[in-house]
Formats: structure tokens, C-alpha cells, sequence
């Protein structure tokens, strides 16, 4: 038995960066050796994420080859709207309308190991083969481990250590009110070790049961690129820099290193036949400003603040920016900064708050041409690029729950939903942000060398992962196979079949769950920490 | 007598289910308990629970049951969110609910 698929997810790569790390240059050696051997002997190209390029929705639609619309993942969390408040709980694995190819694999017979992919717990109890969900605190990833003797095996492992391996919330809650130097370079040697620990478990699989399909998700890349942006983008190493600049770049490449290490293993391990894959479910660019969403509504007439009492508590609530608005006097509002879009409350029921609902296209008109008007006073540019309705990129069963209009911001930046002026406001020091391009490699048996093809979308993965295992590529699939990266041989050998639907899901979202507010905080510092908030 | 009879019985078979999955939820988190985990057991004064270990724990009893419970009507008392909850307290508002 051997692995046939080997998908390495790098959540947020971008060839802005590794175009420079796998270019040596002045007679270096490349930071990423391996890598740039793939850029020889394999096929990559840009591979476009879903309409906002963000985690959730882009990772479910890599792992569902469907659009949003279709799976029902917008964000990281999702609110409801109950008479004068707002709840909001995080998405889960169970919010997924459709079927992961993890699932579709596994009923036919293939293996799988599926590790740190989010929005996988809970876990599928039936699939065949491993799964170690990302997005799950350490305390509960046994139970959310499977099959249910992984744990305990994994316990085993001589450098396995459950708290260096799964999201911290605490760490995170305590690093980020003031992100300091220190913070930030502690942030980045944080997910050296916590990438190990990821990379022991897959290689450990691969060893002792060589899945069909091994699929593991790197995410320490869109963290560091969050952070550590101004260390990372060739544009900002030019001239002279300090010693703490010096040394945060020295800290990335450490981590691009023993990542591109990782991945030269995991191949090995796979043996000679293996079909490598990897993607990012977005890119990354510059941000260099802030718009804060909310407060230019207010100014506009849309949303009224909630007033609040000058309390510890209250300050808190202020700060997670959530439940602090009049919802009786507000009509279009943004819920989270990940979301970049804006919801339109209306009113379908006697006694609901909002506009009328024979008023929704007017209303919705008015406010795109309010948005547009949002300009840069200089050189009146507008703010905000593009405005999206949502039948124009959720279409399908899930997008009554997704924003009414989706924005993309000048430069890609995520909004912020604060009660702050100014509406537009420069960074003080720019960050890393979410490009809506990110990119794809493959690389092995049946591929092309050294070949760039045209940019192909994120749902073209689940399709081109079913491929790579024999499987038919279900027929409700969006995304295709991208035939241009296989010889000419592979394909004759084996041509792209079609075949009957997926499967999907009703959700029940009434009856979820609701999160407390330490809770929300605790996701909220997690969003602020990755750049979804001011 | 007989409808309470029954329901006492219902009550005490979801408590000891309940037991049981935050039994194994909490096996590895290293706690020292000073007793075993009973109905009077509260989550957060006895075992530690941040909120985050209330909703893994919503979640694993909904997969237990094979269905969503509505855990907001337990965890919300007059618009604020419950400081704490004992195992009876559980048991009882799954009582009507599965």
C-alpha cells in the first residue's frame, strides 16, 4: 500500500513571497531549496480564492470543490439577528452544506488522513482513514480525533505535545492587546514548533499506514505573513534596516526553511509514486489603511451606536464591537471586519426591525451609490473598489446567509467595524493582507516540468485531489481538473470521468449554539491577531 | 406517581450520560478532583470549564444525541449568559428535549 495523493495546504502563500525565497540570488543558496526544484520539475500557477478571500470559506471550498453559496461558510463566525440583539457562535464542521472530498473519497474506498484543515470538527465518525481537525482548542482535540485510537497513538510520538499542537486561545488572547517588538518576534517563534508537531504526526501516518490521500494544512504562513509582513515583502528589505528587523526576517526565513524541510520529508515518505499537490486558499498584498465600515454608515444614517455605560464591562463590549449597535435604528451595518460585507436588516415579519421588504431593491441601490461615494479627498480615488451584490458571487441554496453586499477595499484590506473617526485612516506601519489570488503547485508522477499554467480557481482542487486518487469527479462539482498540468500520457491513461453528485446537507441554524461573550472575545482576539481587526 | 416515577428515571439515566461525556472529556486536562463527578458537580467552580470547554461540551452532547438542543435557551437566563451549571441542571433541560 502506498500513497497515491499528497496535498500540503500553506494557508495564505503567495509568489510575492516565495518567488524570493526559492530565488537564491548573489550566489546564496535558496531559502527553500525544495521548493524551487518543484518550480522546475513540477507545475504551478495562481489559483484564485473564493470572492472574499478568506480562511473559512476558501479552505471549505478547496475541500468541497463548491462556492460559498453552495457550502454555506462565510466567515468565522456567523451571528443571528434575534429581536433587539445579535448572537454569534462559530461556524463548525456541521454548518457545511456540502460533502468534503475527504468524505467522497473515503465512501469509495480510499483512505484518507486529513489533518489541521478547518472547519473539519467534528469530525465525520465514519470516514476511512485519520483526521486531526485545526480550529480546535487542545483540551477537546481527542474527541475530536479519528478513529478514536489516533490520539492515544499519537501520544506515543517521543515529541508529541498536544498544547504546541492546536490553536491557543489563551496565548493568543494574552498576546494581543499589545502587540509589542517582543510579542510579535515571540508570535513568530511560536509556530516554529507548532509546525513540527504537524509535520511529525503526517510523516508518522505516512510511515505506519500510507493513506491514499494524505492532506495536511500548514497555517503558520498567513499567521507570520499577518505579523510579519514588513519582514517578509521584498519591497521593504531594500536599503538599510535595524537589528530588530534584521533579525524578525532572519526568524521567517528560519520558519519558510524548516516548512520547505517538512515538505522535501513528506514526499520522501510518500515514496517515488506519490502526486503532490499543494495550494493556498488565498494570496497576500500590502495594506496600508483603515476603513472603518461602521463609522462611515453612521455618518450615512444607516446605524445608530448603542449607548453604553462607562464600565470595565462595557469597555469590553465596546472593544469586541459586536452588540453595540441600535439595532432599532439600524438598517445596513457590517457584522465582523473578516466579513467585508454589509448585511441589510429587513423586516419579513410583523414586529422584525428593518426595512420593508418591497423597499429592499431601492434601499440596496441607494447604499451601493453611498459606498462608491466613499472617496480618498486627495485623489478621489474611491475607497471602496468594487461592491458586490450577493447573488452576484454567493449565488446558491446558502446565500440568504451571506452579507447583502460584499466590498473589496482599495488595498484588499479587511474593514474595520469600530466607532472611530476617521472613516479613512493610514496604518502607522503596514501589514500583510489577504490577495485574492494565492497559488498552487503539483509536482510527481503524470505531471508537467516546469511548466506555468493559467490561473485556476480554489474549487478546482477537490476535483483535481478526487483525480489524482481514480475517483470520478462528482457532477455538481464547480471546480474542473485542471488537465493542462498532467502529460499527455497520464491523461490518456487515465482521462478525467465524470460522475454522480455529491452529496449535501440541510443545516438547522436556528438550533446551534450560541457563544458567550468571554467566548466571542476570545475569537475576536484571535481575528485581531490574524488582521481581521483594527 | 407513575409520570413522575418515569420522568425521575429519565432524568437520571441523561445525568449519567451526561457524566459520562464529560468524563471523557475532561481525561486529559489533568485535574485533581476531590470526588467523582455527580448531578451537584458544577462545570466551572468544579472542573474548571472556560466557555470555550461549555460549547465543545454542547457540541458533544448534541452528537450524542444526534441532534442540536437549543443549548442558548440554557445558556442565556435573561439576557445575559449563566455563570456556571451543575450536571443536574443539564439533565434537567435535556429532560424535554430528546
Amino acid at each position: 500500500m502506498t500513497t497515491r495523493t499528497l496535498f500540503i495546504g500553506m494557508d495564505g502563500a503567495t509568489f510575492r513571497i516565495l518567488d524570493d525565497l526559492t530565488n537564491g540570488g548573489g550566489g546564496k543558496p535558496p531559502v527553500m531549496p525544495f521548493l524551487s526544484r518543484i518550480y522546475v520539475q513540477g507545475v504551478r500557477g495562481k489559483l484564485r480564492s473564493t470572492p472574499n478571500p478568506l480562511t473559512p470559506p476558501a479552505w471549505v471550498s478547496m475541500m468541497t470543490g463548491k462556492s460559498p453559496g453552495n457550502h454555506g461558510i462565510f466567515d468565522f463566525i456567523r451571528a443571528e439577528e434575534r429581536g433587539d440583539d445579535v448572537f454569534f457562535t462559530l461556524y463548525d464542521s456541521r454548518d457545511n452544506r456540502a460533502e468534503t472530498i475527504w468524505a467522497i473519497a473515503s465512501r469509495q474506498g480510499k483512505s484518507v488522513a486529513v489533518l489541521n484543515f478547518p472547519f473539519t470538527a467534528p469530525p465525520q465518525k465514519d470516514l476511512k482513514g485519520f483526521m486531526v481537525p485545526g480550529f480546535v482548542p487542545w483540551r477537546h482535540l481527542r474527541r475530536n480525533t479519528i478513529p478514536g485510537n489516533l490520539y492515544d497513538r499519537l501520544k506515543t510520538l517521543p515529541e508529541f505535545n498536544p498544547k504546541e499542537l492546536a490553536w491557543d486561545f489563551e496565548k493568543e488572547k494574552q498576546s494581543i492587546t499589545v502587540l509589542s517588538d517582543e510579542d510579535r518576534e515571540n508570535w513568530i517563534r511560536y509556530h516554529l514548533p507548532r509546525e513540527r508537531q504537524w509535520f511529525s504526526i503526517a510523516e508518522y501516518l505516512l510511515l505506519e499506514e500510507a493513506p491514499d490521500l494524505m492532506a495536511i494544512m500548514f497555517d503558520g504562513i498567513d499567521k507570520l505573513q499577518h505579523q510579519a509582513w514588513l519582514f517578509l515583502d521584498p519591497a521593504f528589505q531594500a536599503g538599510e534596516v535595524g537589528e530588530y528587523h534584521h533579525r524578525m526576517r532572519q526568524l521567517c526565513m528560519d520558519y519558510f526553511r524548516q516548512l520547505d524541510g517538512f515538505v522535501e520529508k513528506l514526499v520522501d515518505a510518500a515514496g517515488p509514486d506519490v502526486q503532490l499537490f499543494m495550494a493556498s486558499d488565498h494570496g497576500f498584498t500590502t495594506t496600508y489603511e483603515v476603513l472603518r465600515i461602521n463609522a462611515y454608515l453612521h455618518k450615512k444614517g444607516y446605524l445608530d451606536w448603542k449607548l453604553m455605560p462607562d464600565t470595565e464591562e462595557a469597555a469590553r463590549r465596546e472593544d469586541s464591537m459586536f452588540a453595540n449597535l441600535d439595532w432599532k435604528n439600524t438598517t445596513a451595518y457590517c457584522r465582523t471586519p473578516s466579513s467585508n460585507g454589509i448585511h441589510i436588516r429587513v423586516a419579513r415579519n410583523p414586529g422584525e426591525m428593518g426595512i420593508r421588504p418591497e423597499d429592499y431593491d431601492v434601499f440596496r441601490e441607494q447604499l451601493i451609490r453611498d459606498l462608491e461615494d466613499l472617496r480618498d479627498p486627495k485623489t478621489n480615488e474611491r475607497i471602496i473598489t468594487r461592491i458586490f451584490k450577493r447573488e452576484e458571487v454567493f449565488p446558491g441554496p446558502a446565500m440568504e446567509d451571506a452579507p447583502d453586499l460584499l466590498l473589496v477595499l482599495r488595498d484588499c484590506g479587511f474593514v474595520s467595524i469600530k466607532n472611530k473617526e476617521p472613516v479613512v485612516e493610514q496604518r502607522k506601519e503596514v501589514a500583510g493582507t489577504h490577495h485574492p489570488d494565492g497559488v498552487f503547485f503539483a509536482y510527481g508522477k503524470g505531471i508537467k516540468q516546469g511548466d506555468i499554467v493559467e490561473r485556476r480557481n480554489i474549487t478546482d482542487m477537490g476535483a483535481t485531489l478526487l483525480y489524482s486518487l481514480g475517483l470520478k469527479v462528482p457532477g455538481d462539482f464547480e471546480g474542473q481538473v485542471p488537465e493542462s498540468i498532467f502529460t499527455k500520457q497520464h491523461l490518456a491513461k487515465n482521462p478525467v470521468v465524470m460522475g454522480a453528485a455529491a452529496t449535501t446537507f440541510q443545516t438547522k441554524i436556528e438550533d446551534s449554539v450560541d457563544m458567550s461573550e468571554e467566548d466571542q472575545n476570545k475569537i475576536i482576539a484571535q481575528l485581531r491577531m490574524l488582521g481581521y481587526m483594527e | 406517581m407513575v409520570a413522575f416515577t418515569i420522568k425521575a428515571i429519565d432524568v437520571m439515566a441523561i445525568e449519567k450520560t451526561i457524566v459520562e461525556i464529560i468524563e471523557d472529556l475532561i481525561q486529559d486536562w489533568g485535574l485533581v478532583l476531590d470526588e467523582r463527578i455527580s448531578a451537584h458537580t458544577r462545570l466551572v467552580a468544579d472542573l474548571e470549564f472556560a466557555s470555550v470547554d461549555v460549547i465543545q461540551m454542547c457540541v458533544a452532547i448534541e452528537q450524542h444525541y444526534g441532534h442540536k438542543m437549543g443549548f442558548q435557551d440554557l445558556l442565556m437566563k435573561n439576557g445575559s449568559y449563566v455563570s456556571d451549571l451543575s450536571i443536574t441542571q443539564i439533565s434537567d433541560f435535556l429532560t424535554g428535549r430528546i
